[in-house]
């Protein structure tokens, strides 16, 4: 089996994130960038598959700069076999990435696609979705868990209402939650062994994928600072402060 | 004064004229604060204040301070109380003043990088003040969340980035002090440069409350890390610890070299924390540096694989993101808080880097011969010569039978200790629980200076008496 995994480089997540002065975007020069949390889990199950011996080979993609080559590089360490980076400084919406995956998919051929439920820049939670959709392959979003049976993926995912468990047939799309698993540290000898690994670099167009966006930020500003807490002395005034107050009793 | 009783008669007397002057609901008799503001995280003495008074301003504390010398009263200055030392137990009937209302931060100045906080700003807050100014308090150990600035100038708080920034007092520019004649003295009033006469100031720091009460503190900020990597070494024996301590130091300015045994690690694994990386060592070293390129990457991979080739080191990770970073430094930063419940006997000693492995050396086979039954576990600060040598308490011995145990130890260590020119206490201060070891550190010349400064400060003995030496 072939894994395909997708890698985005967002702000790191202890990073507090600032809205530029003009409120076109996210602040983003000077800050610590690493790859996106769910993606970590994303990788990790995929070496974790095939350190099972489940998969043959493990490609992480990732898409934009030229700076996400760090990011494919931390998945090289992690254990994926080889990179393929679609450079482009263009925006990247959840479409357009889906599509350049899509594209990667038709030339890679994987028996699975994982990648994280979302990325927590955006947390647009579309982009394996739509990327089954375009591939009409099975899907298997928020999953907690994974397990072969026979020639099915069984996919524990995380719904509402508690837990739900579906059978795919691959090939399939798995986008991953945050209990799939916990992602490994990386080793100091393995990002060593990681620059040697091969990394390709590709064009949108060479893939022929058309990447301009299709939805316009009007603005982006920083959500209203909360107020303080205050102390009250007594149950009185804080049941007084709840109804008068609060409106919530 | 037995806590389950109520106070004597003059007792409630000598109370009721301080709250002619503190809010009568901020001197507090309850057993429950008794018991709270009467310890530190030392849990072998028993707590017996006779009341805590918490003031909320400056004014009061000097009222507080002439009241205790017209009465005779002895005070416990107390701040957020996580010492190691016993500097703030409160166990013969003494008033325990905690700073903690005196909570603000007063002023911030972007150009001198600089903040006034009054003394029981909680050393977190004073960290997330300067971050939300794109700035760095970087005195910092795990007890952030509790311990106050007054504390920590007492004590002269050390921690986890001292090789690169220091301990507090490097970062104190101006102080506020209730002397224990209850003047105040304002020092140095946030000055780099000011020569004139003697600095009083650096008295004050590390002084264990023994001289005056901070009241107030200009601290200096300076800019952060941009982007902190932190390694996990997994490292054969102590002597290769120092070798890549070397090594490393010579390539990369690190902000942090930590140690820690393989004991010690197996402690905050059980409290749900993982390896850092399959297969055990004896030690490990963490390292943190700034790595906001790419070549101080390639520098620590190239000293990576120098450290194997060596033998120093068996395998090592690096973090990839900030979460793994601080992931890393829990298994460092929790060993403390991971080994309370087994009431360790601590010792906390420093000494000069290069002596280090000769000392270590020692010490651990004095250990191993004295201690046989005893878990003893090593972990800390060795970039600083700092290291600290926790014995855990065998679940069936009585605490009292363990602690004399360990202390008929202590006199065979700090022999060995003075003989590599050492100090019993690096960060963690003198108080109750180093006092009687204090000549091994200091002459009994320099102690007889350190009672006359002692005198000029606080002629009658209220603040904090009993504390670091007797009177």
């Amino acid at each position: 089996m072939k894994i395909l995994v997708a890698v985005k480089r967002v702000v790191d997540y202890n990073v507090k994130v600032r809205a530029k002065a003009d409120g076109t975007g996210v602040e983003t020069a000077n800050v610590k960038m690493s790859m996106n949390p769910f993606d970590e889990i994303a990788v990790e199950e995929a070496v974790r598959l095939q350190e099972a011996g489940k998969a043959k080979e493990i490609v992480a993609v990732s898409l934009g700069v030229a700076a996400c080559q760090d990011t494919i590089r931390t998945a090289l360490a992690m254990g994926a076999d080889r990179g393929v980076l679609v450079e482009t400084d263009a925006e990247l919406q959840p479409l357009a990435v889906a599509k350049l995956l899509k594209a990667v998919a038709d030339q890679e051929k994987p028996d699975l696609i994982i990648l994280g439920k979302q990325a927590i820049d955006d947390d647009a939670n579309q982009t394996g979705q739509m990327l089954a959709a375009l591939l009409g392959w099975a899907q298997g979003t928020f999953a907690s868990k994974l397990e072969f049976v026979a020639d099915a993926l069984n996919v524990t995912r995380e719904v509402d209402g508690g837990l739900e468990t579906v059978a795919l047939k691959l090939p399939a799309v798995i986008t991953a939650d945050l209990r799939l698993n916990e992602p490994r540290f990386v080793k100091l000898p393995n990002i060593m062994k990681a620059k040697k690994k091969p990394l390709a670099v590709l064009k949108p167009t060479d893939l022929g994928v058309d990447v301009t966006p299709r939805l316009v930020t009007l603005k982006v500003q920083e959500p209203p600072k909360r107020q303080a807490g205050v102390k009250v002395d007594s149950v009185t005034t804080l049941v007084d402060k709840l109804h008068n107050e609060a409106h919530v009793i | 004064m037995d806590m389950q009783n109520p106070p004597a008669p003059e007792t409630v007397a000598l109370l009721d004229g301080i709250r002619a002057f503190v809010d009568p609901a901020h001197v507090r008799t309850d057993p429950d604060s008794l018991l709270n503001y009467g310890r530190d995280w030392t849990r072998f003495y028993t707590p017996n204040p006779l009341a805590v008074v918490l003031p909320d301003s400056i004014e009061q504390v000097q009222q507080l301070v002439r009241y205790a010398n017209d009465h005779q009263l002895a005070l416990v200055p107390s701040g957020g109380r996580t010492g190691l030392s016993g500097a703030a137990v409160a166990c013969q009937g003494e008033l325990v003043v905690s700073l903690e209302r005196m909570n603000r931060i007063l002023d911030f100045d972007p150009i001198d990088r600089s903040v006034t906080c009054q003394a029981g700003v909680v050393t977190e807050v004073l960290q997330n003040f300067a971050r939300d100014h794109d700035l760095y308090y970087p005195v910092d150990f795990a007890s952030r969340g509790s311990s106050q600035i007054g504390g920590n100038i007492a004590t002269n708080a050390g921690g986890i980035k001292v090789i690169r920034y220091g301990l507090t007092r490097d970062w104190v520019t101006g102080l506020k002090v209730v002397t224990g004649r209850g003047d105040l003295l304002d020092l140095n009033g946030g000055l780099i440069k000011n020569a004139s006469g003697y600095d009083l100031r650096h008295l004050f720091i590390g002084s264990e409350g023994t001289l005056g009460i901070i009241v107030e503190a200009t601290l200096k900020l300076t800019r952060p890390l941009r982007e902190p990597s932190v390694m996990v070494l997994g490292v054969p024996d102590l002597d290769s610890v120092m070798s890549l301590y070397h090594a490393f130091r010579s390539q990369l300015e690190l902000s942090a070299f930590e140690f820690f045994s393989e004991l010690a690690l197996r402690h905050v694994l059980k409290k749900g924390l993982h390896r850092p990386f399959d297969g055990e060592t004896p030690y490990y070293a963490l390292l943190e540096f700034d790595n906001p390129e790419q070549a101080s990457t390639d520098e620590a991979l190239a000293l990576f694989e120098r450290g194997a080739e060596e033998g120093w080191l068996v395998d090592g990770v690096i973090s990839q993101s900030e979460t793994q970073a601080k992931e890393l430094w829990r298994l460092r930063e929790d060993i403390s808080e991971s080994i309370a419940e087994h009431l360790p006997y601590k010792n906390d000693v420093a000494v000069r880097i290069a002596k280090a492995p000769a000392f270590l050396a020692e010490a651990d086979a004095l250990l191993a011969q004295q201690y046989p039954d005893f878990e003893v576990l090593w972990y800390g600060h060795i970039g600083d010569g700092n290291l600290h040598i926790n014995i855990l308490k065998p679940a069936a011995m009585e605490h009292r039978t363990f602690i004399h145990k360990c202390e008929a130890v202590n006199d065979l260590l700090f022999q060995a200790l003075q003989r590599h020119g050492g100090s019993i206490s690096a960060e963690h201060g003198v108080g109750l629980t180093k006092k009687p070891y204090l000549h091994y550190t200091r002459s009994a010349t320099e102690v007889g200076y350190l009672r006359a400064i002692k005198q000029a400060f606080d002629p009658n003995g209220i603040l904090n008496p009993g504390k670091i030496f007797d009177r």
